[in-house]
């Protein structure tokens, strides 16, 4: 099948996790696929027809959705891949104060030379301009997941869907404990066999979804909530709060005004990918 | 009939990020201007503002997914310079082998994803067709190679740094984890494998560029002055001092990274999303500066390791003490690969890479502090102001392709010259402009993440006099 690959305002990260692949990108290559359209690897300036184009990205100017939207004019299927273009990724942070206006004074000289595009007001997912047939969130998705997505595309089967949390990964044992303060990630050395969140530190994976495999927890460090929310969470950002002031106060022991008033303390910590507006985001079953 | 007009190339391909190029033809149709454009933004200059410094590394790394190590390796070392604290010499091989991963991570996608498509087909190849894909098509053995150089360095990000792209590991302090036996032993293995497909791309890169050579010399040569990362004369990209030459090899300077931000400073253009980076006024007349493989071959003498040694010797003799030719970063850009696959190989053969103490306590403090590092691009410097209670209070990043910016715009409009004449674009030549840019593998993704009001603006009319300044 003929692949376009897109990219809109990103970190170029989840194309550069796709090459990791390796091998197994080099066969999905020689059997399924062929890449046609990718301003990163090919010359051709102009978007073509195409069976599947991978989108890595969100819209942060007037270009990437005209981009986006001419992009989906010509593609049967639309992948969006990692945070940037599921959620808005991390520069949706840039939604907490309004980027455009920092820019003004930069911005009308922008706008007088008449040669770059113009920002939106905010950082979008892609799904808010134009319809999405697979989310693969991450940041970026792991090699391997987008492999087996693709490959799932390109035969026609529906992608094996990963609905549950990152606790479901990992290898740590859940046991209460009794602590009087949450820890900050170097204030002092994870035990590698515990839950991190009992040990006290702010770890989102029971919040976060899973098909990652883990890797965060796994090398001693919290999860900070990269593939986004599980199915169970996807439209209720409110509930994720007060779950996870749950889930560290039954495993730290720590009451739960306590912990509110620490997680208070830093209003990035689950935010961090997707500080974003959802507006056509209701399509739970096509979330990888 | 006129042939005054403007030339646009849009999108740029092959690099990383959005650009594109414009060219202005004057009345008898020859090149009056040319600029290389940024058309996107991020911002993360600004809203990364009240963060907690312990979570600013991996966050950071977002800026680039490409050179996202680098990133990270200059972040912490900005906030252990604020905190003063030395990590131990564990960690800083285990960094090192980290920096020497990201070098082979990203020369080997640009060389073989990049700029081999340039080498590898004529000049005048079907656009469509000039690509690593359809040299796979052609050459399945091509694409293993490069996976098989490729793949070392992204187990090494792996494996140590417990992530692929955006590394966890190098923490403030150390690295998180000591390295295991059977993980030294497995990376090993790939060790030799790595250096041998160096080699053949090294070797295979000389011979396609001297084919090539007289044509693309022509490809702009604009004399600058260059700084790089140095340790006692030889290429180092971890810690080091930081030294800047002239156009003709003097030594302008030479200083501890930690006062980087004493000789380079930023201006922004109204016309581009992506900020400059000259010379502060006492180095050098004009302030422009080169950073990158080219620099980091003209600033050194010699290299720690046997065969990127001879290459760089070898290196200086064809093209002078001091090479110009923008091309020539391709070349250089090889050689930083060898380097990188033999140190790999070199760090992990040492067994006290694998001591268990890669961790020092770190005592949050206040206060302003400076990293740099040599990414793969250049010369990359963060720095930080933090809050008594350890919250970022402000950033300034200074990016390789910020520093290089200006000598791109320069080489781009001197190779718009040569290549279009009285109106007349041949339709291979365009990519030669492309190519030019395509040396410096320019990332515009680092150059745009911010946005910075607090920067003079500075307003030209058509002849480049600065007629507005905004503040």
């Amino acid at each position: 099948m003929k692949v376009s690959i897109v990219s809109l305002t990103c970190c170029a990260g989840c194309v550069s996790s796709l090459l990791n692949a390796g091998e197994a990108l080099l066969d999905v290559l020689s059997d399924d696929f062929e890449i046609v359209y990718s301003p990163t690897f090919i010359d051709l300036k102009e978007v073509p027809n195409v069976d599947l184009a991978i989108v890595e990205g969100g819209v942060r100017t007037e270009e990437d959705e005209k981009l986006i939207k001419e992009v989906r004019a010509k593609s049967r299927i639309i992948v969006a891949l990692g945070m940037c273009a599921t959620h808005g990724g991390i520069t949706s942070l840039g939604n907490v104060l309004s980027l455009k206006k920092i820019l003004e004074k930069e911005h009308s000289l922008i706008l007088e030379a008449n040669k770059l595009p113009e920002l939106k007001d905010l950082m979008y997912p892609i799904c808010n301009f134009v319809d999405v047939d697979y989310y693969v969130p991450g940041c970026p998705p792991m090699p391997l997941l987008m492999i087996h997505t693709l490959k799932s595309i390109a035969t026609g089967k529906p992608p094996v869907r990963h609905q549950s949390v990152v606790c479901t990964e990992c290898h740590r044992k859940i046991v209460p404990a009794k602590l009087d303060k949450l820890y900050g990630i170097y204030e002092k050395e994870a035990d590698h066999e515990l839950c991190l969140v009992s040990q006290g530190f702010v770890c989102l994976g029971s919040l976060t979804r899973d098909g990652c495999g883990a890797p965060c927890p796994r090398a001693d460090f919290t999860c900070f909530g990269c593939r986004g929310p599980p199915d169970s969470l996807l439209y209720r950002s409110r509930d994720m709060y007060a779950l996870l002031v749950k889930v560290i106060s039954a495993r730290t022991g720590i009451g739960e005004e306590k912990v509110k008033e620490e997680l208070y303390r830093n209003p990035f910590i689950f935010h961090t990918f997707i500080f974003s507006r959802f507006e056509r985001f209701k399509a739970r079953e096509r979330v990888i | 009939m006129s042939l005054k007009r403007e030339v646009t190339i849009s999108p740029t391909t092959r690099i990383e990020g959005h650009g594109k190029v414009t060219i202005r033809l004057d009345e008898e149709g020859n090149v009056s201007d040319a600029q290389f454009f940024a058309t996107e933004i991020r911002g993360f200059d600004y809203f990364l503002r009240g963060m907690d410094a312990e979570r600013l590394p991996f966050i950071i790394s977002r800026i680039c997914g490409v050179c996202s190590t680098a990133h990270v390796l200059a972040s912490v070392k900005t906030i252990e310079n604020i905190c003063r604290t030395e990590i131990t010499e564990t960690a800083t091989k285990l960094r090192e082998l980290l920096s020497m991963g990201q070098i082979i991570t990203n020369h080997s996608l640009v060389f073989f994803f990049l700029t081999l498509p340039d080498f590898w087909f004529s000049t005048t190849e079907d656009a469509s067709r000039r690509n690593m894909f359809q040299i796979i098509r052609e050459k399945p053995e091509v694409g293993r190679k490069a996976m098989t150089l490729r793949n070392f360095g992204v187990r090494i990000l792996d494996v140590i740094g417990k992530r692929e792209v955006h590394i966890l590991s190098a923490i403030p302090g150390g690295i998180i984890s000591p390295l295991k036996e059977r993980e030294r032993t497995a990376l090993l293995q790939r060790a030799g494998d790595a250096c041998a497909v160096a080699r053949e791309a090294l070797a295979t890169g000389k011979e396609l560029f001297e084919k090539n050579w007289e044509e693309f010399r022509k490809a702009g040569d604009h004399k600058t002055s260059y700084m790089a990362m140095t340790e006692d004369d030889a290429l180092e990209f971890y810690d080091g001092q930081i030294r800047i030459i002239n156009s003709e090899g003097e030594k302008l300077s030479q200083f501890a990274s930690q006062e980087y931000m004493e000789h380079v400073e930023e201006k922004s253009a109204g016309w581009t999303y992506a900020k400059f980076a000259y010379l502060k006024n006492s180095e050098s007349s004009d302030g422009i500066v080169q950073v990158g493989p080219t620099a980091r071959m003209n600033i050194n003498k010699k290299t720690a390791t046997e065969f990127a040694d001879e290459e760089l010797k070898e290196f200086k003799t064809k093209f002078g003490r001091i090479a110009h030719a923008t091309l020539l970063f391709d070349y250089a850009r090889l050689i930083d690969l060898m380097y990188a696959c033999e140190k790999a190989k070199e760090l992990l053969e040492d067994e006290t890479i694998m001591r268990a103490d890669t961790r020092v306590k770190i005592t949050p403090k206040g206060g302003r502090g400076v990293g740099v590092v040599e990414a793969p691009r250049g010369t990359l410097a963060h720095e930080y102001t933090l809050t008594e209670d350890g919250r970022l209070e402000s950033m300034k990043l200074i990016i390789p392709t910020q520093v290089n910016n200006a000598a791109i715009n320069l080489n781009v409009k001197e190779a718009a010259k040569k290549f279009i004449q009285k109106g007349e674009i041949k339709p291979g030549l365009l990519n030669r402009v492309e190519m030019v840019i395509r040396a410096y593998d320019p990332c515009i993704k680092c150059a745009t993440r911010q946005a910075n009001s607090e920067l003079t603006v500075e307003v030209e009319n058509s002849r480049g006099d600065v007629v507005k300044t905004f503040t």
